[in-house]
């Protein structure tokens, strides 16, 4: 008895460690083998596979799409795809919704790792086209942004050479699409933050024109307050509506943001001084007076819900709340204008924004045709034209058009549109959790510990110097 | 002793019967070493190295780096020993009072009054529902705008934002719900072991003129050991890895994180801002914890040996 | 004491019966307007929370956005319709049901199996791994190999990966190891000269005996997969496969804004669950205690 338990032990702890060591090499060695598992299972399903067409009319094929959520958005795709699998007989689309934020992050992470996705929205918190990779300026104390890490990790197609690809205008390729050379995904559209709903009735009802400057918005919401009114509501509960109705604060003060975030990295713009620190006062403004009480109880939706009742004059975010708003059948009439930052009315006159939802594939798909003629579906022009209208979206195709009330509103501003910070920042590695002040509106209390601009200023400028190491 | 197993249980002519503990012992062990103790190891591998756990990445030793990181680089280092503190500080917070309400709950209840079994029932009751409804269900109770708490906090002229304001008071909102959650069972455990003492040792310490407080410490404490012992490692070991309310209440809130989160937000990326991928880095913080988890342990356990030592 | 005698009492469920009280002292009168205040100020804050959800469930969406612990206007189940429709509750209810059912089941058959021997030291080493299991105790989740692990063995997104990561509970094999040692050993010896075989003998012998610890690592273990969250975010990626949790936290992710929407989502969900609990909470309480306050 005694006796034959040694070798069981040994392979016991054999097991363990061969299965462990699996867990950890796979990264790099596994790699090949796993393709070779599913272009075998191809061969085997389409090996008469030469044209497109001819796999596809015997064969039930599934293309695996992950979508983060948004009602419009979910509405067009859910048309698209019944439209897609009628167009391709034998196939179906198996799309996934997930909500943006945390989770997506995850699902991406797990579903390309376990090569289960075709056809990827690449919407991985925040929702946008490529950011910045890591500038030069960086030197090595930063990770790359997780799309870099994907690219780089070879888990994304190069779609540089598709047609469809060139539907799109320059830009949105060039600073949505592109990482060294190559094209890997399709930008669906740009989206602008830096500006708020305004409720014109409730302004004409109380009297308040439509403040242009910093101080006469100050000045407009003590009067809307004052008559038992709310001057602005938002989704304090999501966290990130806080900071993000206040970049057009960020906005106000640095116009250029790209030179913004180059300046942080190199010193030569703190946040605890001039611009920087006269950004922190108003943000406190921001936070502490303008917004009603109450906000940390609500979700971003819900605020929009919320402003929707007319009681509240301003909502300050981003342009993709315009369908919302107008489901939840707003009782008055309303437009969207550039937030009134500076005292200067000739610098409220931009509007800063990103690339929001970018389509990439899946570099291991076992359906790569297939996967194409997807993302071919969703740059056709016609169908575009249809997306923009339905989501809201700044269009990234020449030839579309916003037609929308929104549209209306926002189309003498796209001259005046640039890409924000947030598109061009990364936080440098050891930084601190307060490093990046362009979100420090929602530090302040009710959101967070924060009661003074000057104080929160020093830390913020303190934790991003923590990360530059000198 | 061995001798005599042999010779009666696993002895005898039959070749098999001989082996049959080891085949049925397998599965179980086997479970053991591959689900739990492999990856645990692997975990202090990984620990080393900066992969980021997508597939084709690549994955270099880099020694002891992500721990020097975590622990001194910059001011993320604060947050991160911030977050350290944070969780001993949940820990504690969570066992002392789960434990002592438990306490309280389970003599309430073990009075003959009626109706106690609906109370029972009641207090359990959030244990089966699961961490996400009792999310939920405390996410609408302590609605700022007009939700029920609030609405108790005007009567007293309080105002608090609850989950979404200061990371102090989210942080104790998040310790009400563990404890409203999970204090059930510790009433039930606590209960149970008042029902094992003989009622024959309090008419004795009532003839002796015992009464009240007196029967409490002279016979329900000592007698308690057990369930005393048993609710005190389970308080302290469930809290230290529990952090899914964390994940309901409050999201990745700075100045709310404890240990769990932080391993699974930087693992997977969700730590919102631009996220990374940073599979190794995590493992390195999960190692943090594991040796938080394996200290505390170890003196609870110890503590707990020293108990039924005096007590039994 | 015989194994019979010594648990017998730590069943609640035996001591039931409602004590009429006929004698009462002022003092026990006392106490017992006291108890009943306590009991029924912590009560206020299990009912309330419950009532909160059924009255924001009735409401519309404008209704509850003007007043969120208003009593409802009217009772509606428009709601509930809604919420029906919008996700798969039933697929998420039997998901979570299976899932719980045959994790446990696995684990504690695989348990029992090892925990008889080490309790008995019929093994060289049955120290070490019971240490081996104390040790597992702290063991933070090793998330991340695990999650390679499973990759690896191309079970992410299955049911059977899922269902592999709950086989283990090392809290489940201390109580049935110290369970198992208040069995009189001569119970083996006498079933080895009748000439029963291992299985049957620890079928048919052993576990009737420790039904009690058996049905308290029955209890622990299923609430923790009942009410895990991070695994099916982590290795669940369709949602025909997402257990209860998983699924209301995404159905919150969507249509997080709408709270009327949520309650009704959450009540429903509710309901089996407290139904079944209702059947079955006093097998589910004494389980859970009786095997875990021996000393």
């Amino acid at each position: 008895m005694k006796g034959k338990l040694g070798p069981f032990w040994v392979l016991a702890v054999v097991l363990a460690l061969v299965l462990a060591a699996c867990g950890g090499d796979d990264d790099g060695g596994d790699d090949s083998g796993d393709n070779g598992t599913t272009e075998t299972t191809e061969a085997a399903s389409g090996g008469d596979d030469g044209g497109e067409d001819g796999g596809e009319a015997g064969e039930e094929v599934s293309l695996r799409v992950l979508v983060h959520q948004n009602p419009p958005l979910t509405d067009y795709m859910t048309d698209f795809n019944a439209q897609f699998e009628a167009d391709n007989p034998g196939v179906t689309i198996d799309m996934e919704i997930v909500a943006p934020g945390g989770d997506y992050a995850t699902a991406v992470n797990a579903r390309l790792a376990a090569a289960d996705v075709d056809v990827i929205d690449y919407c991985i918190d925040p929702c946008a086209g490529f950011s910045t990779p890591v500038e030069d300026y960086m030197g090595d104390n930063v990770e790359a942004p997780a799309w870099q890490q994907l690219i780089q990790a070879g888990l994304v197609m190069d779609i540089t050479d598709e047609p469809f690809v060139q539907n799109f205008d320059e830009a949105s390729i060039q600073d949505a699409a592109t990482f060294e050379d190559s094209v890997y995904a399709i930008n669906m559209g740009r989206v602008s933050y830096s500006g708020m709903f305004v409720n014109n009735d409730l302004l004409a009802e109380v009297g308040v024109d439509l403040p242009t400057t910093w101080d006469e918005l100050v000045a407009a919401c003590d009067t809307i307050n004052a008559t038992g009114n709310f001057c602005m509501t938002q989704g304090g509960a999501d966290g990130w509506p806080i900071f993000v109705g206040a970049y057009g604060l960020l906005g106000a003060a640095f116009p250029d943001q790209a030179a913004l975030a180059e300046g942080l990295w190199t010193g030569d713009i703190k946040w605890n001084e001039g611009e920087g620190l006269a950004l922190m006062e108003k943000f406190q403004i921001y936070a502490q007076d303008m917004l009603e009480p109450g906000v940390t109880g609500l979700g971003h939706n819900e605020a929009t819900a919320r402003y929707a009742a007319g009681d509240v004059a301003f909502l300050p975010t981003g342009v993709w709340q315009a369908p919302v708003l107008e489901e939840s059948e707003p009782g008055f009439d309303w437009t969207y204008v550039p937030f009134p930052g500076s005292d200067n009315a000739e610098d409220n006159q931009y509007l800063f924004g990103k690339y929001d939802m970018s389509w990439m594939i899946a570099s291991d798909t076992p359906h790569p045709d297939i996967a194409k003629a997807y993302l071919a579906g969703l740059a056709d022009p016609d169908n575009y034209q249809t997306f923009v209208d339905a989501t809201g979206y700044l269009p990234t195709q020449p030839t579309a058009t916003l037609n929308s009330k929104l549209g209306e509103a926002v189309a003498p501003l796209l001259e005046n549109y640039r890409v924000g910070f947030e598109q061009y920042y990364i936080s440098p590695t050891g930084a601190g959790q307060w490093a990046n002040g362009s979100q420090a509106a929602s530090w302040f209390d009710p959101f967070n510990e924060w009661t003074d601009a000057g104080e929160l200023a020093d830390q913020v400028q303190a934790d991003l110097e923590a990360g530059l190491g000198g | 002793m061995a001798v005599m197993k042999k010779s009666y249980l696993f002895g005898g002519e039959k070749r098999w019967r001989n082996l049959a503990p080891i085949y049925f012992l397998l599965p179980g062990v086997l479970f053991y070493f591959i689900i739990a103790l492999g990856p645990s190891i692997a975990t202090s591998i990984y620990s080393l190295t900066d992969a980021s756990g997508l597939r084709g990445a690549d994955v270099n030793w880099i020694g002891f780096d992500n721990y020097d990181e975590f622990l001194f680089q910059g001011l993320a280092s604060r947050d991160n020993i911030d977050a350290t503190l944070r969780t001993l500080r949940f820990c504690a917070i969570v066992t002392l009072v789960q434990f002592s309400i438990g306490l309280i709950l389970a003599l309430l209840v073990n009075q003959k009054l009626r109706g106690r079994t609906f109370f029972r029932t009641l207090f359990f009751m959030p244990v089966i529902l699961g961490v996400v409804i009792q999310g939920l269900m405390w996410k609408l109770f302590l609605q700022p705008r007009g939700g029920p708490m609030a609405t108790i906090f005007g009567w007293f002229g309080a105002q608090s934002e609850f989950l979404g304001g200061q990371p102090d008071e989210a942080f104790m909102w998040v310790i009400v719900v563990q404890i409203w959650a999970n204090v059930g069972i510790t009433m039930v455990i606590f209960l149970a072991g008042m029902q094992t003492i003989s009622s024959d040792l309090y008419e004795a310490a009532k003839i002796d003129g015992a009464s009240g407080w007196q029967l409490f410490r002279d016979v329900t404490w000592p007698q308690l050991t057990p369930a005393v012992n048993t609710n005190f490692l389970l308080n302290i070991i469930g809290s230290l890895q529990a952090w899914q309310l964390f994940l309901v209440l409050t999201g990745y809130k700075a100045g709310t994180q404890v240990l769990g989160y932080l391993v699974f937000a930087e693992g997977f990326g969700q730590t919102g801002e631009a996220p990374s991928f940073r599979q190794g880095f995590a493992a390195a913080a999960s190692m943090v914890l594991f040796f938080l988890v394996l200290v505390i342990g170890f003196f609870a356990n110890r503590f707990v040996t020293w108990r039924e030592r005096k007590f039994l | 004491m015989s194994v019979r005698e010594r648990f017998g009492r730590s069943n609640p469920s035996l001591d039931m019966k409602l004590d009429e009280g006929t004698s009462m002292t002022t003092r026990s009168r006392q106490i017992r307007v006291v108890s009943y205040l306590l009991l029924g100020l912590v009560a206020v804050f299990y009912i309330w929370p419950l009532f909160m959800l059924v009255n924001t469930s009735m409401k519309t969406l404008p209704e509850y956005l003007k007043d969120p612990s208003g009593l409802a206007e009217s009772i509606t189940f428009e709601n509930f319709v809604e919420a029906w429709q919008l996700a798969n509750f039933p697929q998420y209810l039997w998901n979570s049901v299976l899932y719980t059912s045959v994790a446990t089941a696995i684990f504690v058959a695989s348990t029992l199996f090892v925990a008889f021997p080490i309790a008995r030291g019929y093994f060289r080493g049955s120290n070490a791994l019971l240490t081996l299991y104390v040790v597992a105790l702290f063991l933070p989740p090793a998330l991340i190999p695990q999650f390679q692990l499973i990759l690896n063995l191309g079970l992410y997104n299955s049911r059977i990966g899922f269902i592999s990561l709950f086989l283990i509970n090392p809290i489940g094999m201390i109580i049935m190891v110290n369970y198992i040692k208040s069995i009189p050993k001569e119970l083996d010896e006498s079933a080895a000269v009748d000439g029963s075989g291992y299985l049957r003998f620890v079928f048919s012998i052993v576990f009737p005996l420790i039904r009690p610890a058996v049905a308290t690592v029955t209890v622990l273990h299923a609430i923790g997969i009942w009410n895990e969250l991070v695994l099916p975010t982590i290795y669940l990626s369709s949602s025909e496969k997402f257990p209860i949790t998983r699924g209301l936290i995404v159905f919150e992710g969507v249509y997080g804004s709408n709270w009327p929407g949520i309650a009704s989502a959450v009540l429903m969900l509710m309901l089996p669950m407290l139904v079944l609990f209702l059947l079955l909470q006093r097998e589910i309480i004494s389980g859970l205690t009786a095997g875990s306050i021996k000393g």
